[in-house]
């Protein structure tokens, strides 16, 4: 299990942040990723992987007015 | 007492509201969230609010923007914050200013603020009035909104928090997305004058070093620490 926004998730062998993000249906060229307080450039988000019980923050870029 | 501030007491004592009326409040953007911001800014009875925008209204903002009409296409969305703010209360001192922010006018506009309140649509003109912000050393109240989504918090000057929130080259979100309603601007406007009057009465505690998000579709509203 992991936090994802801080409400827990199901992990999974070989989870990615890019794989995360596609079940979490987040949009995902617009996203800030950081995981146990460490941000992950986009990047990285096909090779970084996610592991059981990673606190996981994702938030969507917001900059509307 | 004046009975135009009666219903603000209990939440403000007598001596918080006069002192309020010696406050100087600054709106970067007079849109959605700016439109809802210097409404309720001048009911409170901030004393001087100053209006930057230089932009003109146009169809697209009828849906959301709070000081648009239809009369009002084409016409100045700075004059039109004054022209509310004096109808709502004459006794603000309204100061509208129909430029855009940039790198050499951004210090000029904000200087002798008390609080400065971003109700801006862009990144880089965020960039650009958090360091106007740092320079004069005067606190930054952020809202941002799109679609469903909102978001807020209270940038202390030299935090340099916009470059923990948004990648270096980015410069919309997912607002081209998601468009822009009238509720997510109200409500995120409602928490930025929040916030404003925290910092200008010192009351409460202020989303320094934290952001508040706001989702509307799940009900989801979270603060994270920076």
């Amino acid at each position: 299990m992991i936090q994802v926004n801080g409400k827990p998730m199901i992990w999974s062998e070989g989870m990615t942040v890019a794989s995360m993000l596609k079940e979490k249906n987040y949009i995902y060229a617009k996203i800030v990723v950081k995981i146990n307080g460490v941000f992950i450039p986009v990047e990285k988000y096909e090779s970084t992987f996610i592991h059981d019980g990673d606190d996981v923050k994702a938030i969507h870029m917001l900059a509307g007015g | 007492m004046e009975k135009r501030y009666q219903r603000n007491m209990k939440l403000m004592t007598q001596d918080e509201i006069t002192a309020l009326k010696k406050k100087r409040v600054c709106v970067v953007g007079c849109g959605g969230l700016g439109g809802y911001i210097v409404e309720m800014l001048s009911r409170l009875g901030v004393g001087t609010i100053t209006a930057i925008d230089g932009d003109v209204f146009d169809e697209t903002n009828l849906n959301r923007q709070l000081l648009s009409e239809e009369a009002l296409i084409g016409s100045s969305k700075a004059e039109a914050a004054k022209s509310r703010i004096q109808k709502v209360n004459s006794e603000v001192e309204v100061v509208a200013k129909a430029v855009f922010l940039r790198d050499d006018n951004a210090v000029a506009l904000i200087a002798g603020h008390d609080v400065v309140v971003d109700a801006l649509d862009n990144i880089s003109t965020r960039r650009i009035l958090e360091k106007a912000c740092s320079v004069c050393g005067i606190p930054l109240i952020h809202g941002a909104i799109a679609g469903w989504y909102g978001q807020v918090t209270t940038i202390m000057p030299g935090s340099g928090v916009f470059s923990k929130l948004y990648p270096e080259t980015a410069e919309k979100g997912i607002e081209t997305e998601l468009g822009n309603p009238a509720f997510t601007p109200a409500l995120v406007a409602s928490i930025q004058v929040s916030e404003t009057l925290k910092l200008l009465i010192e009351k409460g505690e202020p989303l320094v070093g934290r952001l508040l998000t706001l989702n509307l579709l799940d009900h989801e509203y979270q603060i994270f620490e920076f």
